[in-house]
């Protein structure tokens, strides 16, 4: 039951980014999102009596409830950005096309695990997780400020966890670390290209970076 | 112990670079400098810049690094094979390959280096304090290309191509202007997306492995005894994320877009090593899952995929080819051309294919590394990247202009030159397996790149020079490197040495089972 709560948690704060206008709101839900990631580890950690997930569970919190938002947001206090998210799709359509996107996801994993099995609860984490990963590139595309394709990228790296909590057992422990290494080196460059591109543009929107072509 | 010893020396070089005191130098000025030279009994000596003493010690560590690739690579071709250390490292025939390839290049592009960067400091475009900078990442980059293929686990090797990425963004936004810092972020942006996708690729293949065939390790050897018991559905969907997401970072297109703004903007000696070595790794990484899919799913699969973005990049390289302006991004473009090409001669499949592509990656990189080496002497000289603006480069800098004339021939497959031995081999790989219709595609594009490319270069070397140039002369460094590459580039056309086709068999073996 605990893990309906924390992957509807999960799904629902994905349909939130899709219609927030704001950073700071596209930010919070982020830490909101990380928050039922972090949970359903604890949750997966403690049903299956697995040691190695309770430091992930930890680590998830650490890392992206607390200082990956956070870092966001100094940034965007720093250098003054626009709340304004800039949106190339409005709200009601970039909702539909989410919906599209879970539906197709939905279809991808059912070639691979049958929902009607024993396994359902499984399928259900790698149709939310594939969400997450194409809803993260959505963002991306559609949202063409820095900030929130850092964002978009990071929900696409939380839907990777997802499918491999969702994994029985999990992925092997010095992978997961490494991939939260990962994320947070990611985290400190695009930090300095931030501030580097708004030195030298005295703007972050992606939409202007379009010297080079061809 | 050899492996440690490659992977020792530049990750040393790294820290060192990071503590020389070159600093001094620029603080003190010319005080120093002329001190310095007292203290050396007053010889010329003393005014050897120290990056450039730098330079000759980075590139004195990577001769080091080559031999000992060379020996390793020579162990490889005895039994038994393979060389497995301290639980982590594996490596193989397909690994030295690609091991060999990383050392020759960074070999190369240390050397070009040293002139490359006094240049870059006599014209004030980097501060000492930079050099260091620049010499660190070097050498962390070569760092990560190096230890990518030799590691075991299929994860780490995720984790170590991702490396690369994040080391190299900074190189390509080294000059921090507007338009390299856009590179650079588009470069971490867009391969960080596709590398997000092969993690989920690499997920479902550990799904399959512990779910079908109770493996829970990403262990290459386990993952490849128990390969015969992956659900084909599910290594079926985990491929597409691999070749998305690795074929981001290989430069397939559509993938592509990142490729040309991050190889333009980078430094020269860096553009060769991400278009030689960079692109490679990745294609690296998509053989391993591609080995591990075929005992479940066949090779036809992968080589749909291999074929389809193979296809894909030859086109849009062909158009972009034709109407470019910009030097770099030519050469990057034809960088795509020819990933799409390796990318063609996997999908036509073993034995033929396969060697095929094997050798076009080696014939390629040197040849690649060898242009961008020409083409960055050319843009130091004339200041800009655009074509239009360049004309008679051998009234300026003769050797340069020979050695893009003779590259631009190599590049494009004409004989004697190493590309054309590995060329003919892919088109008659095409039609020994029947596949006319992509021989025929493949021969038309290659046409249309050979016009493009042959137009743009003979008008940057003929002509008459502008009125406003002198003539210049090229440094010693730029012509060693240039002629260490074209050794490769030549020896290779004439025979393909019979110790290297064995290494080639041995990866094609590998590669087919």
């Amino acid at each position: 039951m605990l893990t309906i709560i924390f992957l509807s948690g999960f799904l629902l704060s994905l349909f939130l980014m899709v219609v927030a206008k704001r950073i700071t709101a596209l930010v919070k839900t982020f830490a909101l999102q990380s928050l039922f990631l972090s949970l359903y580890a604890l949750y997966v950690a403690v049903l299956q009596r697995h040691a190695e997930l309770l430091i992930i569970s930890g680590l998830i919190f650490i890392l992206k409830v607390i200082i990956i938002p956070r870092v966001i947001l100094r940034i965007k206090r720093r250098i003054n950005v626009e709340e304004d998210l800039g949106l190339t799709l409005n709200t009601q359509v970039s909702l539909i096309v989410a919906l599209f996107l879970m539906y197709f996801s939905y279809l991808f994993i059912s070639r691979i695990i049958s929902f009607s099995s024993g396994e359902a609860m499984q399928a259900v984490a790698f149709t939310v997780s594939f969400t997450a990963v194409f809803i993260g590139l959505f963002l991306m595309i559609f949202r063409q400020k820095a900030l929130s394709q850092v964002v978009g990228l990071l929900v696409m790296e939380n839907g990777t966890f997802l499918a491999a909590l969702a994994i029985t057992g999990g992925m092997p422990f010095l992978v997961e670390i490494a991939i939260f290494f990962d994320v947070f080196i990611f985290v400190l460059i695009i930090e300095i290209l931030v501030y580097r591109i708004n030195r030298l543009f005295t703007h972050i929107d992606t939409t202007k970076l379009t010297t080079l072509k061809g | 112990m050899f492996i440690l010893v490659i992977l020792f020396i530049p990750f040393a070089l790294s820290i060192i670079s990071l503590f020389t005191p070159l600093e001094k130098v620029a603080d003190g000025g010319l005080k120093l400098l002329l001190r310095q030279s007292v203290k050396d009994g007053g010889s010329l000596t003393g005014f050897i810049k120290k990056e450039r003493l730098f330079g000759i010690i980075n590139a004195f560590g990577y001769a080091i690094v080559l031999g000992i690739s060379l020996l390793l690579t020579a162990r490889i071709l005895t039994p038994p094979y393979v060389i497995r250390q301290f639980g982590i490292f594996y490596i193989d025939a397909l690994s030295a390959f690609f091991m060999l390839i990383t050392a020759i290049i960074a070999f190369s592009a240390s050397i070009y280096s040293i002139g490359y960067i006094s240049n870059e400091i006599e014209e004030a475009k980097i501060s000492f304090h930079n050099t260091k900078v620049y010499y660190c990442l070097f050498n962390l980059f070569c760092f990560s290309m190096l230890l990518a293929p030799m590691l075991n686990n299929l994860a780490l090797v995720w984790i170590v191509i991702e490396m690369t990425t994040l080391i190299s963004a900074f190189l390509v936004g080294f000059h921090n202007v507007k338009e390299s810092i856009e590179a650079a972020w588009k470069y971490v942006i867009i391969c960080s997306v596709g590398i997000t996708f092969a993690l989920l690729g690499i997920i479902f293949f550990y799904y399959t492995a512990s779910k079908d065939a109770h493996v829970t390790s990403l262990h290459w050897l386990k993952m490849y005894e128990a390969a015969r018991f992956f659900n084909p559905h599910t290594v079926k969907i985990a491929l597409i994320f691999i070749f998305v997401g690795y074929g981001t970072k290989a430069g397939l297109a559509p993938m592509h877009s990142w490729l040309p703004d991050a190889h333009s903007q980078a430094l020269s000696p860096v553009s060769g090593l991400l278009s030689g070595v960079l692109l490679k790794i990745s294609l690296y990484a998509i053989l391993r899952f591609v080995i591990l899919a075929i005992p479940s799913l066949g090779y036809a699969f992968s080589a749909q995929l291999f074929i389809l973005f193979g296809l894909c990049s030859l086109f849009v390289s062909a158009g972009f080819i034709l109407v470019q302006k910009d030097l770099k991004r030519l050469l990057a473009y034809s960088s795509i051309e020819h990933i799409g090409l390796v990318s063609i001669a996997f999908g036509l499949g073993p034995v033929a294919g396969i060697y095929a592509g094997l050798l076009h990656i080696f014939n390629h990189a040197v040849t690649k590394a060898f242009m961008f080496f020409c083409a960055g002497d050319t843009v130091k000289a004339y200041r800009t990247n655009n074509m239009n603006l360049m004309q008679g480069m051998f009234k300026i800098a003769p050797f340069t202009a020979g050695a893009l004339l003779l590259g631009v021939f190599a590049l494009t497959g004409s004989p004697p030159f190493s590309i054309f031995i590995s060329k003919i081999l892919i088109i008659l790989a095409a039609f020994g397996g029947k596949r006319y219709a992509i021989a025929a595609v493949m021969l038309l594009l290659l046409a249309v790149v050979f016009a493009g490319l042959l137009q743009h270069i003979t008008k940057i070397v003929f002509g008459n020079k502008p009125q406003n140039m002198i003539k210049i002369k090229e440094p010693l460094s730029t012509k060693a490197a240039v002629l260490f590459l074209a050794i490769f580039i030549v020896w290779f056309g004439m025979k393909v040495p019979v110790w290297f086709s064995g290494l080639l068999s041995a990866c094609g073996k590998i590669i087919s089972g």
